[in-house]
C-alpha cells in the first residue's frame, strides 16, 4: 500500500547548518510513529517538512498521496486543511474563541464538515462546547486540540510534544485518544516526544541524531526506549567529544 | 463571512489595532478639515475682485493638496501601524495557516480588520475635522490671508466621503502590511513569533536603499522645477525617503546600537541591547518620527534661510498659512509616532515584567526605557536632518540656516513625542505586580 507520509532524502538547512540531513522515511496508513531524539536533533523540523508547514532545502515529500515538494501554497494549505490534523505542545488554540469555534475552525475555513458532538464526546468534552478555551485547564485544552485535529477525519495527524506540558495521567488520556483514532479509524499519527512513556503508545519508533535517522523499528517497552535514547545521546556526546 | 471567522479569531489582539485606529482618526480629521475649508471658500459670497484675491492666496489649492497629502500619509501610516498590529498576531496567523487558512484568506481578514477600524475612526475624525477647519479658516481671516466675508461652512455631505476615503486608505495600508505574514511558511511563522528575529530580507533592504537613493536624486530634479510645483513634489520625495528609512530601520537602529554599545555600561548597555533586539518594532515608529522632523525642518529652513541671507521678512500672512499647514501635518505624524511607540511598548509588557522579576526595580526598568527613548530620538533626529538636508540643499543652493532656538525647540518636541510614546505607557504598564503580568501572559 502507498505510504501516507513519505520523505525521500530530505535535507533542511538553516544558513549553513543542516537541521535535517538526508532523511528518508515512509509511513504506511494506520501506523502510530513516535519520533525521538535529543534536543536540537531535528524532530520538529522533520515534522514541519513532512506536514507541509515548511519546505525542505533538498529532497522530496509526499503527503496523503500527493507530491507536495513544489505544490503551490494555496493547494498545499487546502490539502492540510482537508487531510491533516495538528496538535502542538502549546499555543494550539485561538483563545478568543470557544471550544466549539476552535474545533469547527477547519470546517469554517472551508474544510470537511465533521460531527462536532461525536468528536467532543469521544475526547470527553461534551458539555464544554460553549466555554471560552482561555478558561480551560491545560489537559482540557489539549483535548480540544485533539478534537480539532480529528474532526475532519484526516489521513494523518502530526503531533509535536502533545503531552509536553501535561502531568503523566492527563498525558496518557490524550495519547489514548490518538491511539484510539489509529485503531478505530485507521488514522496515521506521527508524534514527536521526549517521554518514553508517551512513545510507548506508538507502533514504530524513529530515533534522530544530528538531523539523521539512527534507528527505526517497532516500538519496544518504555524501559527499553529509555535505554535506547540514552545510548543514542551517549553516542552523540562521544562523537562530539571526539570532534572537540 | 469566511474572512469573518479569521478576523474574529484574531480579535484577541484588539488593542493592537489602537495604532491604526488613532492614525486613521487623525487622517480623517485632516481630510475633513481641508475638504470643508476648500468647500467653504467655493461657497463664500464673494465679489469677482475678492474671488480673484482669494485665488491669488493659493489657499484653495493648498487645501486640496493638503487633503491629498493626508490620503498618502494615511495609507503609509496605517500600513506602518497595521504592520505592528499584525506582528502581535503572528502566532495566531501561523496556527490558522497550519490548520487551513490560505494566504489569501489571511490577507482578506487583515483588510477586513482595517476596514472595520476605519469606520468609527472616520466617524470620530469628522467632528474633530470640523473644529479644526473652523479654527483654520478663522485664523486665515484673522491674519488677513482671506477676506473677512469668508465664513466656515461645515457640510454633512463630506462625512460619507471621509468614511469612504478612510476605508479605502485603511484597506490599502492593511493589504500592504499583510503581504509578508500571509506568505510566510507556517513553520517559520511559529518559530519567528517565538523569537522575533530582527533581520530584514534582501528585497526589503534593496527597496529601502533604492527609495533613499531615488529620493536624493529626485530632490535635485525637483529643485529645478517651478517653486509651486517644487514645494509639493519635494514633499513626496521626502515621503519616499522616510519610507526608505523605515524599511532600513532595523538595520539602522542596530547600527546605531552597535556604535554606542562599546561606550555603554549597566542600564545604558541594557537599553542599547533592547533597541537592537526591538529594532523591528521601533523602526515602525521611525517612519512617522523622521517624517515629522524632516517636514518641519524643511518648511522652517525654506523660510528662515532666505530671510537670514537677504535680511528681508516675508509677509506674515503667507508665513502663517504655511506654518499652520505644517503644524497640522507634524501633529498628524507625531500622533502616529506615539501610537506606534505605544503599540510596541505594550507588546513588551511581559518583557518588562520579566526584567523586574529578574531583579530590576521599577525605577531601573523605567530608566532603561528612558535611555531607549534617548537612542531612538537621536537616531530619528539624525536621519531627519539628513533627509531635510538632501531636500533643502539643491533648492536653496546653500547650507540651510535655522535659528538655534528653533532647533532646540525641535529637539525638545521630538524628545517629548518619544517620551509620550514610551515612558508614559511604561509608567502605566509597570504599575501592577510583575508576577501577575507574567502569569496572565502565559497561554
Ligand atoms: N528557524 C530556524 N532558524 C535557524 N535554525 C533553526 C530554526 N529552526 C530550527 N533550527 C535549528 O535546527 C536544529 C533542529 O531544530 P528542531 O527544532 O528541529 O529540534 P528539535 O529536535 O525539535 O528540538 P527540541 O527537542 O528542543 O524541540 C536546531 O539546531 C535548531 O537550532
Ligand atoms: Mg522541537
Amino acid at each position: 500500500m502507498e505510504p501516507v507520509v513519505e520523505l525521500v532524502d530530505v535535507t533542511k538547512r538553516y544558513g549553513r547548518a543542516a537541521a535535517l540531513d538526508g532523511v528518508s522515511l515512509a509511513v504506511p496508513a494506520g501506523t502510530f510513529v513516535a519520533v525521538m531524539g535529543a534536543t536540537g536533533s531535528g524532530k520538529s523540523t522533520l515534522l514541519h517538512c513532512a506536514a507541509g508547514l515548511d519546505r525542505p532545502s533538498h529532497g522530496r515529500v509526499r503527503l496523503a498521496g500527493r507530491d507536495i515538494t513544489r505544490m503551490r501554497e494555496g493547494r498545499l494549505t487546502r490539502l492540510r486543511r482537508d487531510r491533516v490534523g495538528f496538535v502542538f505542545q502549546s499555543y494550539n488554540l485561538l483563545s478568543a474563541l470557544t471550544v466549539r469555534q476552535n474545533v469547527l475552525l477547519p470546517s469554517r475555513l472551508g474544510g470537511p464538515r465533521g460531527d462536532l458532538d461525536g468528536v467532543l464526546r469521544s475526547v470527553g468534552l461534551d458539555g464544554l462546547a460553549s466555554r471560552p478555551v482561555g478558561e480551560l485547564s491545560g489537559g482540557q485544552r489539549q483535548r480540544v486540540a485533539v478534537a480539532r485535529a480529528l474532526i475532519t477525519r484526516p489521513a494523518v495527524v502530526f503531533a509535536d510534544e502533545p503531552t509536553g506540558a501535561l502531568d503523566p495521567s492527563t498525558g496518557a488520556t490524550v495519547l489514548g485518544l490518538l491511539r484510539d483514532a489509529v485503531d478505530r479509524d485507521g488514522v496515521t499519527v506521527v508524534m514527536v516526544t521526549h517521554d518514553p512513556g508517551a512513545a510507548g503508545f506508538s507502533d514504530r519508533l524513529v530515533l534522530l541524531r544530528d538531523g539523521r535517522i539512527v534507528a527505526d523499528g517497532p516500538t519496544p517497552d518504555p524501559v527499553a526506549i529509555a535505554e535506547r535514547l540514552r545510548a543514542v545521546s551517549a553516542a552523540g556526546l562521544a562523537g562530539a567529544g571526539r570532534a572537540a | 463571512m469566511r474572512a469573518g471567522i479569521t478576523a474574529q479569531a484574531l480579535r484577541r489582539h484588539k488593542w493592537a489595532l489602537l495604532g491604526p485606529t488613532v492614525t486613521q482618526c487623525v487622517a480623517s480629521t485632516v481630510i475633513t478639515m481641508m475638504v470643508t475649508t476648500a468647500a467653504s471658500l467655493g461657497a463664500a459670497p464673494l465679489s469677482p475682485a475678492q474671488r480673484a484675491a482669494v485665488e491669488a492666496t493659493s489657499v484653495p489649492e493648498a487645501a486640496v493638496a493638503f487633503a491629498l497629502i493626508a490620503v498618502y500619509m494615511a495609507i503609509l501610516l496605517v500600513g506602518v501601524t497595521m504592520n505592528l498590529a499584525i506582528a502581535r498576531q503572528l502566532r495566531d496567523i501561523a496556527l490558522l495557516r497550519a490548520i487551513g487558512a490560505t494566504p489569501g484568506r489571511i490577507r482578506r481578514s487583515v483588510a477586513l480588520q482595517a476596514a472595520v477600524v476605519a469606520v468609527p475612526a472616520a466617524g470620530l475624525g469628522y467632528p474633530f475635522g470640523l473644529g479644526a477647519g473652523h479654527a483654520w479658516v478663522g485664523g486665515l481671516t484673522q491674519h488677513g490671508v482671506l477676506p473677512g466675508v469668508v465664513a466656515y461652512a461645515p457640510s454633512l455631505a463630506v462625512l460619507p466621503m471621509v468614511i469612504g476615503i478612510g476605508i479605502a486608505t485603511s484597506v490599502l495600508g492593511g493589504l500592504a502590511a499583510a503581504v509578508r505574514p500571509a506568505r510566510i511558511r507556517p513553520a517559520r511563522a511559529l518559530t519567528e513569533a517565538a523569537t522575533r528575529r530582527p533581520g530584514i530580507g534582501a528585497p526589503r533592504a534593496l527597496a529601502g536603499a533604492g527609495l533613499v537613493v531615488a529620493g536624493v536624486v529626485l530632490s535635485a530634479v525637483v529643485a529645478r522645477q517651478a517653486p509651486e510645483r517644487a514645494g509639493e513634489n519635494a514633499f513626496f520625495v521626502m515621503l519616499a525617503m522616510c519610507v526608505g528609512v523605515g524599511l532600513l530601520g532595523p538595520v539602522l537602529l542596530r547600527g546605531v546600537a552597535a556604535r554606542v554599545r562599546p561606550f555603554s555600561r549597566g542600564i545604558v548597555r541594557l537599553a542599547v541591547d533592547n533597541v537592537a533586539a526591538a529594532s523591528r518594532a521601533l523602526s515602525g515608529a521611525l517612519v512617522p518620527l523622521v517624517l515629522v522632523v524632516a517636514f518641519a525642518l524643511v518648511k522652517v529652513a525654506s523660510h528662515t534661510t532666505p530671510a537670514h541671507r537677504t535680511g528681508l521678512r516675508e509677509p506674515a500672512g503667507e508665513l502663517w498659512t504655511d506654518y499652520s499647514g505644517t503644524a497640522v501635518y507634524c501633529a498628524f505624524a507625531a500622533i502616529a509616532a506615539v501610537a506606534t511607540l505605544v503599540t510596541g511598548l505594550v507588546g513588551r509588557q511581559r518583557d518588562l515584567a520579566v526584567t523586574r522579576l529578574a531583579g530590576g526595580t521599577r525605577r531601573r526598568v523605567l530608566a532603561v526605557v528612558a535611555w531607549e527613548a534617548v537612542l531612538v530620538t537621536a537616531t530619528a533626529l539624525g536621519l531627519a536632518a539628513g533627509i531635510a538636508g538632501a531636500v533643502l540643499v539643491p533648492v536653496l543652493r546653500s547650507a540651510p540656516y535655522v535659528p538655534f532656538g528653533y532647533l532646540l525647540a525641535g529637539v525638545a518636541l521630538t524628545a517629548g513625542v518619544v517620551a509620550a510614546g514610551t515612558l508614559a505607557p511604561a509608567v502605566a504598564l509597570t504599575r501592577g505586580r510583575p508576577v501577575h503580568v507574567v502569569a496572565a501572559a502565559v497561554e
